[in-house]
């Protein structure tokens, strides 16, 4: 089953994916058709239940898929609306079918008003919010978390984007939502901060692995003083300082992947987006120095991964919130070593 | 891109179980080991706690019964390898045996060699070291000139062998030298098992490294003859059989720990009251070592399932230097005290013992630029 998926996913974004539609993406056309192929595979519900329409795949491989789209730079919100589907059908609700995204919805006001709970703030920076119909939220209401559906079209959306060009709206949010828009998350799902910042990693994880690849490529091609640039040591000392951060980077992604919806989660997704955000820079830096000028043209398919990686260490939360997370719970916790503490924090099913 | 991925251990990985009775045995058997004494773990040389060790059945854990060990999995060794690491324990003695000369035994060894050695490292009383680089061949291992000439019941040795790890003390040698004349850099070469103790003409003389410590020695052979049953493997597979014995010695817990005295030092001054910066700075130690431990975990997956992942153990040991030499001036960065050698303030002489022994880690067992022209190969590189 794995196969399968990974397969249709890799297919399809391999036909589908190329360097015009990031270019026409990053200049506001939102890849419709594309978007349609996704749902009509069913990628989009690989994260949920099988029986709420699900493949029945386990978790770490339903986000494998985010790690492949991100290593094709795909202009959609897939991750988003893999996390919002899981989110919804573990709260009970509707799943909507479309474009969802998801937003960290702390920063809401809710309050009960009769029959209905009103939200009430401003959402910040929120992936591709204008192409979405719905943007997924998880707050605190009487002390627990919510899961809160809210409709783009009652929303007001302000437009921003970031450094890939892909949009990162904000968004001022003044509704009522019924019971079909709003209930109780129950389990150990934790906030959205922690399920974006899972994506965002796998994502870079990908994006990485195209960079290096592209990076090794362009090194045997490329001829300087009659020999291809890879035969330098220089050169080769830098694929291979890539080739670590990215294979660090991917090893965290799927940690963490591997303690979704676990106790582990809350402490492995802090080590996997710091890493992957730490990584980010190395990787960035190495590529563009081998690919010379031309990976700094627009023309270049180089930027568009650069890009992206650079922006994703930015959302939910930058390596600096998640170390000094780590670091707390390493020193405020109830271990007396460092050790004991790094032992737990991976331990399988064991509660942090 | 298979280089980049390294797939989760196992589940059941963690062996809660056997970590704690580690543990246990450790709290009781290190009471008086001083940080500074702790700090000096993968160096630190003591057959009887290799034996006391070995009593426990944690010593050739990995080894078929047959041949004394305990036909445990590669995960279980690795709990007790990191634990043991962790703690500061003194375990060279059995460690070098234990991690790569009796796998290379095994795997390649006649019938009459793994009974004969085998259970004796599975009970932690041989030590053994590694007879590879020579002075004209530190990186550049083909450039070996240490010669094995057939002579009658057997070979004659003649050749100089440098920064031999503990030859001073230790029982066995894995010999990597030349039997023949090739057109390959790579063919010609084999591998002996020499008994330090019983062979004669062979000389071992200290060579006292920067900390005035001795670990590394040179050992000359001077027509030293070894009888016929000290060839290990085939005759002109030595280089085959050296590179096969890499992924067990560059991809464990002993390729990030080194460093890891002083982080408990750290950790400890910083407990009580830490600033957001330096509570950053820790949780950065914690994102790259849990990271680190689960690609070194993954490595030992893939050799408890017979597969030799090389190139992923290049990765874990390139990474696992670079964090391990970082220590130190981490550290500085966040504590203001001076390093003292032998002082009485345990965590400016962890500093300073670990100030002096980090330029090391990125030299044994393969340099950075080696590992990394590895690395760069195995991604494709023409």
């Amino acid at each position: 089953m794995e196969s399968m998926i990974f397969d249709m996913a890799e297919r399809l974004f391999r036909d589908h994916v190329s360097h015009g539609l990031r270019e026409d993406a990053a200049a506001g056309q939102c890849p419709e058709a594309l978007w349609t192929r996704i749902e009509e595979a069913g990628l989009h519900m690989a994260l949920v239940p099988e029986e709420a329409g699900g493949f029945g795949v386990p978790a770490a491989e339903a986000l494998g898929l985010v790690r492949i789209a991100g290593a094709h730079g795909l202009p959609l919100p897939l991750a988003e609306t893999l996390i919002a589907n899981a989110v919804l059908a573990r709260a009970g609700l509707a799943l909507p079918g479309g474009r969802l995204t998801i937003a960290e919805g702390e920063v809401l006001q809710l309050e009960r008003r009769g029959g209905a709970v009103h939200a009430s703030g401003q959402l910040t920076l929120v992936p591709f919010a204008r192409w979405a119909d719905r943007i997924v939220t998880i707050a605190a209401l009487d002390g627990a978390d919510h899961v809160l559906s809210l409709p783009v079209k009652d929303l007001t959306v302000t437009l921003a984007q970031d450094l890939a060009g892909m949009p990162r709206d904000d968004v001022a949010v003044d509704l009522d939502l019924t019971e079909a828009n709003a209930a109780a998350l129950p389990g150990s799902m934790g906030g959205m901060r922690g399920l974006g910042a899972l994506v965002r990693s796998l994502a870079t994880a990908g994006a990485m692995e195209t960079i290096l690849k592209m990076s090794v490529e362009y090194a045997n091609d490329r001829v300087q003083f009659g020999r291809s640039i890879g035969k330098f040591q220089a050169i080769q000392q830098y694929l291979a300082t890539m080739a670590g951060e990215t294979a660090a980077s991917r090893t965290a992604a799927e940690m963490a992947a591997n303690s979704y919806d676990t106790a582990a989660f809350a402490l492995t997704v802090a080590a996997a987006k710091s890493r992957a955000g730490e990584a980010a820079e190395t990787v960035g830096a190495l590529a563009h120095q081998v690919h010379g000028a031309i990976g700094y043209t627009q023309e270049h398919a180089l930027h568009h991964f650069t890009k992206r990686i650079w922006s994703w260490r930015d959302e939910f939360g930058t390596e600096l919130d998640w170390t000094r997370e780590l670091g707390r719970a390493a020193l405020s916790g109830p271990r007396d070593t460092f050790w004991h503490f790094i032992t737990d924090s991976t331990a399988q099913g064991t509660p942090t | 891109m298979t280089l980049t991925a390294f797939p989760p251990p196992p589940p059941g990985a963690d062996h809660d179980d056997l970590r704690q009775e580690v543990r246990a045995f450790l709290a009781e058997e290190l009471a008086d080991f001083s940080p500074e004494k702790r700090a000096k773990s993968w160096n630190g040389y003591s057959r009887d706690f290799s034996r006391k060790l070995a009593q426990r059945g944690w010593v050739g854990m990995t080894f078929p019964k047959e041949y004394g060990g305990h036909a445990r999995s590669a995960l279980e060794r690795y709990v007790v390898s990191e634990e043991l690491l962790a703690a500061g324990a003194p375990v060279i003695s059995h460690w070098i045996a234990d991690r790569q000369s009796a796998p290379l035994i095994l795997a390649k060894g006649t019938e009459e060699q793994k009974r004969r050695i085998v259970p004796r490292i599975a009970a932690g009383e041989l030590c053994f070291c590694i007879g590879m680089s020579e002075p004209d061949s530190g990186s550049d291992l083909a450039a070996t000139r240490t010669v094995a000439t057939e002579v009658e019941g057997g070979f004659q040795i003649n050749g100089t062998k440098v920064w031999t790890t503990y030859a001073h003390v230790a029982d066995y040698m894995i010999l990597f030298c030349r039997t023949g004349k090739s057109e390959d850099r790579h063919g010609g070469m084999s591998q002996f098992l020499v008994d330090l103790k019983a062979t004669e003409n062979i000389q071992i003389s200290p060579i006292i490294d920067m900390c005035g410590e001795h670990h590394f020695n040179q050992v000359i052979f001077d027509d030293t003859f070894l009888p016929s049953d000290a060839l290990l493997g085939e005759k002109g597979g030595g280089w085959s059989q050296v590179m096969s014995e890499l992924a067990f010695e560059r991809s464990g817990p002993e390729r990030f720990l080194s460093s890891f005295a002083l982080i408990e030092e750290l950790f400890r001054l910083l407990r009580e009251d830490a600033t957001e910066a330096q509570q950053a700075e820790i949780g950065r130690l914690s994102a790259h070592l849990m990271v680190l431990r689960q690609m070194s975990r993954s490595v030992a997956g893939m050799l408890n399932e017979g597969k030799n992942p090389a190139l992923q153990a290049a990765i874990v040991k390139d990474l696992g230097a670079l964090y391990e030499q970082d220590i130190p001036r981490l550290a500085r960065s966040l504590v203001s005290r001076p390093a003292v050698p032998g002082g009485r303030d345990s965590y400016a002489a962890v500093l300073a013992y670990t100030e002096l022994a980090v330029p090391s880690f990125s030299l044994r067992g393969g340099t950075r630029e080696i590992l990394r022209g590895i690395i760069a190969r195995g991604l494709g590189l023409r």
